[in-house]
């Protein structure tokens, strides 16, 4: 038996939602058939969380999962450019026509697809982001060389989360875009984040479970985290990571939005509409963070 | 006489990376690890954090670097440490750092010479602080007259400032704000 999950049309970190309702029982009773055929697009959230399900998958020791390729032109070849499908093959089994078409970093994708598993490689992504990318984010975005750095300290902090918290590897990637409607053409930045790991609410579960009670479960463990700053180290200096994200976030319009079990808990500036607390959402694996930075705004 | 501890070197000493960046929980403790190694091998001397190499600072890194040595260095003798050639993105990391520990230390921004406290200190710390870097070594009463305080809140301040390694208090009863002030 195989259980057919479709991949949305255009997945992002919203309508990963979609595809975690199609996982079923977790684990799975049958072999995943991960058909992402139809999907035209997808924003670097819906690519780390991709290979965060085929992960979580490979760690329970599930049968490889299978993955349909996108057959819209193009659309393939950019999920290699990004850096997808030389990670994806790791851990799916590959179905369609595969690009063979090199990595790139270029003016839209500032990190494809990296892999993290320590300290070593946070230090890495962010050395390369901070000397590859400077430009980019100056030049296309309009932002300020404080902002740039801003930029980098979030990123460095969003990963190490995986490392201190997550109990396993996850996966980042950073891309620039356009928001049309959102942001009326401004270009934006964005920073998604995904492990397979154990998740806010087991992370934090010792420590502040028992404070809440019957009010304790996922959306209640992001909030702790990030709006209260609480980490599940009782060291003073811990929980400085996502505060200052969102300190930095707060002063330049930035969004952050955590998604982790079956809740999602965002910082909304006023560009966006996404709802600050969802809960009972279709349970996904570990945890999700994305990081969006508008540009400037440019007169047309 | 200062200590300059180098942060670019000492980072390149004890973790293999070709860059810069102070990142990361466990780089920024094997960094202060290093320096509390240098600091305890230097006669009872001022030191300085020499941050002018350092590229990006995230907070993590402020808070093991920075904020956990300060904790740690109590014990030494250190008359004084400082920062130099702190960048206004390393600074505000600093900032919130200290500020968790309810601790203060000095630092002189690469933009500017005029040496400052970053972390938690009362406004009148601050502001006695920049009397006595403007005067140099002196007693409370000139920094009192200059700040038209009384001199027992300006003892207050200047013991505060001293028991926190921000200034020296000398046996006669002055107190030094130091090489680099």
């Amino acid at each position: 038996m195989t259980r057919i999950v479709p991949v949305p049309q255009h997945l992002d970190h919203l309508s990963l939602d979609q595809l975690a309702a199609g996982l079923g029982p977790w684990p799975p009773d049958s072999r995943l058939l991960v058909d992402a055929h139809a999907t035209e697009w997808s924003s670097p959230a819906g690519f780390v969380a991709l290979l965060t399900l085929g992960q979580a998958l490979a760690e329970l020791g599930a049968p490889t999962p299978e993955l349909t390729l996108p057959v819209t032109e193009g659309v393939a070849s950019y999920w290699a450019k990004a850096g997808v499908l030389r990670h994806a093959e790791q851990l799916f089994q590959l179905h369609g026509k595969v690009p063979r078409r090199r990595v790139d970093e270029t003016s839209d994708i500032l990190l494809p697809l990296t892999i993290i598993r320590n300290a070593a490689d946070v230090m890495e992504i962010v050395g390369r982001l901070t000397e590859q990318a400077t430009q980019i984010l100056k030049h296309e975005l309009g932002l300020e060389s404080s902002v740039v750095v801003g930029f980098g300290q979030s990123l460095s902090e969003a990963c190490q989360n995986i490392v201190e918290h997550a109990g396993t590897a996850g996966w980042v990637a950073v891309h620039v875009y356009v928001y049309r409607k959102r942001l009326s053409g401004r270009k934006v930045a964005v920073i998604a984040v995904s492990d397979c790991g154990i998740g806010f609410r087991r992370s934090l579960d010792a420590t502040q479970g028992k404070r809440f009670g019957d009010r304790w479960g996922d959306a209640q463990a992001i909030e702790t985290a990030l709006i209260h700053g609480i980490s599940r180290f009782r060291d003073p200096g811990r929980g400085q990571g996502l505060t200052g994200i969102k300190r930095y976030l707060a002063r330049w319009e930035g969004k952050i939005s955590i998604r982790s079990g079956t809740a999602r808990v965002a910082i909304v500036p006023a560009w966006d509409d996404e709802p600050p607390r969802m809960e009972g959402l279709p349970w996904f694996p570990g945890s999700q963070v994305t990081i969006v930075i508008p540009g400037e705004e440019r007169s047309t | 006489m200062s200590a300059i501890i180098r942060l670019d070197i000492v980072l390149h000493e004890t973790v293999a990376t070709a860059y810069c960046d102070l990142v990361t929980r466990p780089t920024g403790a094997a960094v202060r690890h290093r320096v509390i190694t240098v600091l305890r091998g230097l006669p009872d001397d001022n030191a300085e954090l020499d941050f002018s190499e350092v590229g990006l600072m995230d907070f993590s890194c402020a808070d093991e670097v920075v904020a956990k040595l300060l904790v740690e260095t109590i014990g030494l003798r250190i008359p004084r440490l400082r920062l130099r050639g702190v960048r206004d993105h390393h600074a505000e990391a600093i900032q919130f750092a200290l500020a968790r520990y309810d601790l203060v230390i000095v630092a002189v921004l690469a933009a500017s010479p005029e040496p400052m406290l970053l972390g938690s200190a009362p406004e009148d710390w601050r502001t006695a602080f920049r009397a006595l870097t403007r005067l140099g070594r002196a007693p409370a009463l000139p920094v009192a007259e200059v700040l038209a305080w009384p001199v027992d809140r300006t003892v207050d301040a200047l013991h505060g400032l001293a028991n926190h390694r921000c200034v020296v208090e000398h046996p006669d009863a002055t107190f030094e704000p130091g090489a680099a002030a």
